[in-house]
């Protein structure tokens, strides 16, 4: 019995020369899930809900109150809410889809050894990055939109005095910082639970691994929430026009 | 680069990735959030709608409670009105009545003084005629009987003296 830890996921197979890893796969699986339960629910909306259709009614008016609690109502709640939204429930779930006992242990072996098929998709940095990727694109855009494009790149580059240029830079710095700082506390927080709860029952197979799992839930649902309440206030603070 | 492939960093994947998420948020967006949000929205405006309207079916009810009470108090100032004056017209008319019965009555009685006085001297008259009828028979009668010589003579002397 050995402990395979790789930072990268793994490839289970290929369709024509695309690479399916694992927590593609599981990608995939999650939206397909979502999608179908999200557009039974809203394509079916009843005035006496169902108990899904008020779980959902819930989950949706929290969602859309908290982010208008943070930007302010009116378009901009409505235009940057499915983005939020959507982060935060996919992030949940792909959490939360750990914990579903067993799975961690189905593997299949394409000649290449053993490939665990499950992996925290969350631990996959490729699409950790991505989703960042969209986050502070999206904060630039709306920046952008909110203050025009040249005092936009005058916010970075501003050679009024040495000053003003040094700090330009540094909020260039900041909104890289932003990408890193985002992608790698999502990515690392749940590679670290993944990596922790794999060493845990190796070492341990039996209620030791419990505890960690209670802070491995905790930790799903906090990083989903921050990382969707982070990008909501880089977008938030991005559509405040400076005056 | 060495750190990308280690985190296992493709670019067909991450397009892939990028083209799966831009999906589910297109999606959820398109199917559920907005009609979501929208039937939330319809439901609370039912809601305000129905508190509203209850409100005003409240204030209505009151209203027209007030309007009753106010109908009901009109209602009996007019029939107090209405007795009263139907109380004035009959004391009146009794009154009317009465006057005109005593009138009557009066006028009855004073021809029937009249009647009986005219009875009263008609009777007298006819009493006067009967007695002197009567006189003058009786006078007859004793004349009759006993108109002597004697008396004839008594009475002349009597006449006489007188």
């Amino acid at each position: 019995m050995n402990l395979s830890i790789s930072l990268s996921p793994d490839i289970l197979f290929y369709i024509g020369s695309f690479p399916v890893t694992n927590t593609f796969f599981w990608s995939i699986i999650i939206t397909i899930f979502l999608i179908l339960i999200f557009v039974l629910v809203g394509q079916r909306l009843k005035d006496k809900p169902s108990k899904l259709q008020n779980f959902i009614e819930i989950l949706i008016e929290e969602a859309y109150s908290f982010v208008v609690s943070v930007i302010g109502p009116g378009k901009k709640a409505r235009r940057i809410f499915p983005l939020v939204a959507t982060m935060f429930i996919f992030v949940l779930v792909s959490n939360l889809i750990v914990y579903i006992p067993g799975q961690n242990a189905v593997s299949i072996d394409l000649g290449a050894g053993p490939v665990a098929i499950f992996r925290a998709v969350m631990s996959d940095y490729g699409l950790v990055l991505i989703m960042t990727l969209i986050a502070v694109i999206t904060t630039q855009i709306v920046a952008i939109a909110v203050s025009g494009p040249f005092k936009y790149i005058g916010k970075f580059l501003n050679f009024r005095s040495p000053m003003g240029f040094f700090l330009g830079l540094m909020d260039l710095v900041g909104e890289i910082a932003k990408i890193v700082s985002l992608s790698f506390r999502l990515f690392g927080n749940i590679f670290a639970g993944e990596v922790l709860g794999m060493v845990m029952l190796f070492l341990a197979p039996f209620f030791v691994p419990l505890p960690f799992m209670f802070l491995g839930l905790l930790t799903a649902v906090v990083q989903a929430f921050v990382f969707a309440v982070l990008t909501l206030v880089f977008v938030s603070m991005a559509s405040e026009s400076e005056a | 680069m060495e750190l990308f492939d280690a985190l296992g960093i493709n670019g067909k994947i991450l397009l892939a990735q990028f083209i799966n998420f831009a999906v589910l948020v297109f999606v959820l967006w398109r199917f559920a959030y907005k009609p979501i949000l929208k039937f939330l929205e319809d439901r609370r405006k039912k809601i305000e709608k129905g508190v509203e309207n209850s409100e005003l079916a409240i204030t209505k009810l009151e209203e027209i409670a007030e309007k009753e009470k106010e109908v009901i108090i009109e209602a009996k100032k007019e029939a107090l009105n209405l007795i009263n004056e139907a109380k004035d017209n009959a004391e009146k008319r009794g009154q009317e009545l009465i006057k005109k019965a005593q009138e009557e009555a009066s006028l009855v009685m004073l021809k029937e003084k009249e009647k009986l006085n005219q009875e009263k001297i008609e009777m007298f008259k006819e009493m006067k005629n009967n007695l002197s009828e009567l006189v003058i028979l009786a006078v007859e009668k004793v004349i009759e009987d006993k108109m002597d010589s004697e008396k004839d003579k008594e009475i002349i002397k009597k006449a006489l003296k007188n």
